[in-house]
């Protein structure tokens, strides 16, 4: 717990709606470098005594001179939830999720283009979206 | 009636006379008042009151107060010849009319205005020109006559009480959003600068120097206000205003250009030594050239900047 200093969570909302909860994060470590995410992360899982799996802390911005950091921090219900309500590029982070690269998918979708009529298309294009 | 005659007539042989001379007045009293009434009811089948439309309200009133007065006046003489009231058809009576009477009050009190302004007319003849009580809405005031139509409608508008706005005329025009007080605008740089001046001496006025002077020359005790930060400069707030938006929001806000330079500005400008002796710029009341404080930006023309990059419009604060 010393080695990354004091962890205060403020600002606790449990939002329903994204069947998740809400926490601002208070890192205090005066004198010592700023704690790398991981750490604090593992800290929140064993406080909120759920699976390293459904938390996730971001935003972590150090104040100037050192010291103190706040980051925020969302506590999903259960994994399911988090992989249908968490923005992608979080999933990433965690591993949960394996982003296609952009030309990938462009070529991709040219690709199909040339092979299928416009309409069809729009259909594959809706069904794109939906995922 | 014809009781008491008989009772008079056994007790005083001298009244018997009067007696007889009132039976006879009575007796023609009562023929005229049936005679009357046969008249009244004659007109009525002949329908010369038509009621289609109901009875005026102040008709109503009338014939209900004068049917209180009636059965009060009936109750008033059964009590005073030594009956009792209990269960007397004029009480139900006149509950009924005063229960009446009291549910026409409400409309009474919207018609005063009316009933007022008749009644002034009938009394005086005449209504002078700045009546109060002609506040009546004047549709025609509200139709843009001419071009020039801010002199007119100004004088018209300040008669009837509402200020009517100003619909665009006929053809087909660009929308122009109504104007609720017509101005004219003609301020020239000279009564610019003349605001400015004031401005900045209203600003002095209340800056911390002044009111130290104050408080030193006033007699009234001195007030403890809740100590906010004595240093907080309009990049603070706005910083404030940042971070709360963060929190709630839970998301990271991304710095521009601009917002960088002015954040390192106004830490610059704080660290520099020269604020210690100039806190508060009262040069509007003495008189000499006015010093930029660290939040002003010096008046320079700003570049239009493409609006594609003010995409945050939650966050985005008018500058």
């Amino acid at each position: 717990m010393n080695d990354t200093g004091t962890i205060w969570t403020r600002k606790f909302m449990t939002n329903r709606l994204l069947q998740r909860k809400q926490i601002v994060i208070d890192v205090l470590h005066p004198g010592k470098a700023t704690a790398p995410k991981t750490e604090i992360w593992k800290k929140q899982a064993k406080i909120y005594m759920t699976t390293p799996d459904a938390i996730f802390v971001f935003g972590f911005r150090t104040h100037f001179g050192g010291g103190k950091t706040i980051g925020f921090g969302m506590i999903y219900d259960s994994l399911d939830y988090e992989k249908k309500n968490d923005p992608k590029h979080r999933l990433v982070r965690h591993g949960l999720y394996e982003k296609t690269s952009r030309k990938q998918r462009k070529e991709h979708k040219n690709r199909r283009k040339k092979k299928v009529g416009r309409s069809a298309m729009a259909k594959v294009g809706a069904a794109k979206n939906e995922l | 009636l014809l009781a008491r005659g008989k009772g008079g007539d056994e007790v005083l042989e001298s009244d018997l006379p009067r007696a007889v001379a009132l039976l006879k007045n009575l007796q023609e009293q009562v023929m005229a008042v049936t005679a009357q009434i046969q008249a009244l009811t004659k007109k009525v089948q002949a329908r010369t009151y038509p009621t289609e439309k109901g009875l005026s309200l102040l008709e109503v009133k009338d014939q209900l107060l004068l049917m209180y007065l009636m059965d009060l006046s009936h109750l008033i003489l059964d009590k005073a010849s030594g009956g009792s009231l209990q269960g007397h058809a004029a009480v139900l009576r006149l509950v009924e009319i005063r229960t009446v009477l009291e549910k026409i009050r409400p409309l009474d009190q919207k018609l005063k205005y009316q009933i007022d302004k008749l009644v002034k007319t009938a009394v005086t003849g005449s209504l002078s020109e700045n009546d109060p009580l002609r506040f009546k809405p004047h549709p025609s005031n509200m139709m843009s006559k001419l071009s020039s139509e801010d002199e007119e409608d100004e004088a018209e508008e300040g008669q009837s009480g509402a200020a009517g706005k100003k619909s665009a005329n006929g053809a087909v025009k660009k929308y122009v959003p109504p104007r609720l007080v017509p101005v004219h605008y003609d301020e020239t740089e000279a009564e610019r600068e003349k605001k400015r001046l004031e401005r900045a001496k209203r600003r002095a006025l209340s800056s911390s120097v002044i009111r130290e002077l104050k408080e030193q020359y006033s007699d009234a005790p001195e007030e403890i206000r809740d100590a906010r930060h004595p240093h907080v400069t309009r990049q603070s707030q706005e910083d404030q205003h940042r971070i709360n938006y963060e929190e709630s929001m839970m998301v990271r806000l991304s710095v521009s250009k601009r917002e960088k330079g002015r954040r390192k500005r106004a830490n610059v400008m704080s660290s520099q030594l020269h604020s210690l002796t100039h806190f508060s710029d009262i040069s509007a009341l003495t008189g000499e050239t006015p010093h930029l404080d660290e939040d002003q930006n010096p008046i320079k023309k700003r570049k239009k900047i493409p609006k594609k990059g003010r995409k945050k419009k939650g966050f985005r604060r008018r500058r």
